[in-house]
Order: C-alpha cells, then structure tokens, then sequence
C-alpha cells in the first residue's frame, strides 16, 4: 500500500480528497442540517474544493494510466498485440522495442503517439476514435478474423523511428542497405517497419492477412 | 437561462443542495472507479459522465449560494426602504 501510494502520488491524493469530500457529503446527507453560512462552506469543500482536486488528479491518472499498455490491449481484439508486446521470448520489432526501459509499460504509446502530428491531444483523440470503431465494428469479431481484417490506418511513419534511430550516426550509415536508402528513409518513401527491412512491427497479423488473402485466392482460382 | 432560474426557484434551497450532494457522490465513485481500476470503460465514463455530473452539482450548489445572496441583498434594500418609508430606524426612534 506504501508503496503504491509513493509511486503514484496523484492517484493517492485523489483517493484521499474523494474520502474526505464522502465524508462530508455524507454527513450533510445524513443529518441534514440547517442551510447557514457554515453548512455552505463545508458544501463548498465537498461539493467544490474536495471533489474539484479529485477530478484534477484523477483526470492526470487517467490521461497517464491510458499510455500504459494494460489499457491499449483491454479490448479483446488488442490481446494479442500487448501479449507479443511483453512477450520476453518474442522477437517482434514490438516486443524488442517494449524490452528497452526507454519504452517500457508505455510501449503502445511511444510508438503509436505521433499518429495524429499535433500531440497527445491529437492523439487522444485519435484514441477516441479507436473507442468508436471497436464500439461500431470489432466488438463482437473474433480476434482470428480481426487479425485478418485490420489495417493500420496510415503507414507507419519513419519520423517516429527517428526519433531514437537518428541516421546520422556512423554506425547507422555504415550498413549498407541503410546508406543506400539514406534519402528515401528519411523522405518516408521506404518504411523502416516494412518487409524487407526490419519487417512489420506486429508480423503476427501480418501472417493472418497473407493467409485470409491467400484462402481468398485459392476460392477465386477454383472453377 | 431565466426560464431554468424561475423552475429552480420554486424548488427547496436545501433540496438541491442534497441533489447537489447526490451527484457529488456518483460523480465521485465514478473518478474512484477509474483511479482504481485504469480500464478504458471506467476512465472514460469518469472523464465524461463524471465530469458531466460533479459540473452539474456545483452548478447547482453555486446557484443556490448566489441566489441566497441574492435574495439577502434584495430583503436589506427593501427593509431600508419601509425605513426611509417610515421615518428611518434610530433616527425615526429617537424623534419620537
């Protein structure tokens, strides 16, 4: 408990306002007592101060806890990513990014935040986005069929692996297919994340696409 | 906006105060829920539904506060007018 509560002090500090805000709130509905100028300040620590800071930190640990990978992969069909993602045995581009402490818990996010160009809230809302598709499309879709189905909305983009992977350091430009495609990585128009290059971040469902196409393939080749 | 004040006038101060203290505490359990249980479904009704409702209760709780106050400013004025009205208070006191 200790610990918790010193590793994520605005959580413990919205718990304990909300507690006292109860409180009073409580006590005012129990004993219902005359509407005086004291009954109104106490209201206004408990309907006001106490619930307004509540809402402040709760609010920031809510925007903190929706970077965590926990929350990315709490819709059924986000399973297998965060799955893959912490898999230590892995060897996706996912999961070897999501080992290093640079990315840690918050791996979806690190990765996934510049969707939107204009920030974390661009990207919250974006979020919202997912929200409604899941609501309207994949609620209820198998994840086989929704690892053969889903399609990431805009290629990935190489400004995010850039970001770390510079392409000016020496080590980088002395790979070959690195310093030959120097222009083209940067200009976006070859993905890092691609076939070829350091593959899809996610192959699995890559690997359920190829063979859904596949099937779709061998029925229009059948008379 | 007048409309929404003359229905909320008619009803008991302390009436919505406890309405005000209600929503306070669904609005409250509701940021709980998400603090303790980070989901998408509780988070998201908190930053909505919760936000929604705590707005509310102290919008209800300000009402009643500002129109209390109001209503004292209003009793004073009209207490010193029936005092001018009839000869004033100490003033009025002393000359009889």
């Amino acid at each position: 408990m200790a610990t918790w509560i010193f590793s994520d002090p605005f959580r413990a500090l919205g718990l304990w306002t909300a507690a006292a805000a109860a409180i009073v709130l409580l006590w005012y509905l129990a004993r219902r007592p005359a509407p005086t100028r004291a009954t109104k300040l106490a209201l206004l620590l408990g309907i006001g101060v106490l619930p307004i800071a509540t809402a402040g930190t709760g609010n920031l640990a809510g925007y903190e806890a929706t970077k965590e990978r926990p929350f990315c992969s709490a819709c059924h069909v986000m399973t297998p990513y965060g799955d893959d993602a912490a898999s230590a045995a892995s060897r996706s581009l996912a999961a070897r990014h999501s080992r290093n402490a640079a990315f840690g818990h918050e791996s979806c996010y690190t990765c996934h935040a510049d969707y939107g160009m204009f920030g974390t809230v661009a990207t919250k809302l974006g979020g919202l986005r997912h929200v409604y598709e899941y609501a309207r499309r994949y609620r209820s879709m198998p994840v086989d069929e929704f690892l053969a189905t889903i399609e990431i909305r805009r290629p990935f983009p190489n400004a995010t692996c850039i970001r770390c992977h510079s392409t000016v350091n020496p080590g980088w430009t002395a790979i070959g297919d690195h310093a030959s495609a120097l222009a083209e990585v940067r200009a976006g128009t070859v993905a890092c994340a691609s076939e070829g290059c350091h593959g899809p971040a996610h192959p699995f469902s890559k690997e359920a696409r190829k063979a859904r196409k596949a099937r779709a393939g061998a029925g229009e080749a059948a008379p | 906006m007048r409309w929404l004040a003359q229905r909320l006038g008619v009803i008991d101060p302390s009436r919505l105060l406890r309405a005000s203290a209600a929503l306070t505490l669904a609005a409250l359990a509701l940021m709980v829920w998400s603090m303790l249980q980070p989901t998408p479904l509780p988070v998201m009704l908190a930053m909505t539904v919760g936000q929604a409702l705590g707005t509310l209760a102290f919008a209800l709780y300000g009402y009643v506060v500002i129109a209390d106050v109001w209503r004292g400013r209003r009793a004073r004025r009209a207490r010193r007018a029936s005092d001018a009205g009839t000869g004033g208070g100490d003033a009025g006191e002393a000359a009889r």
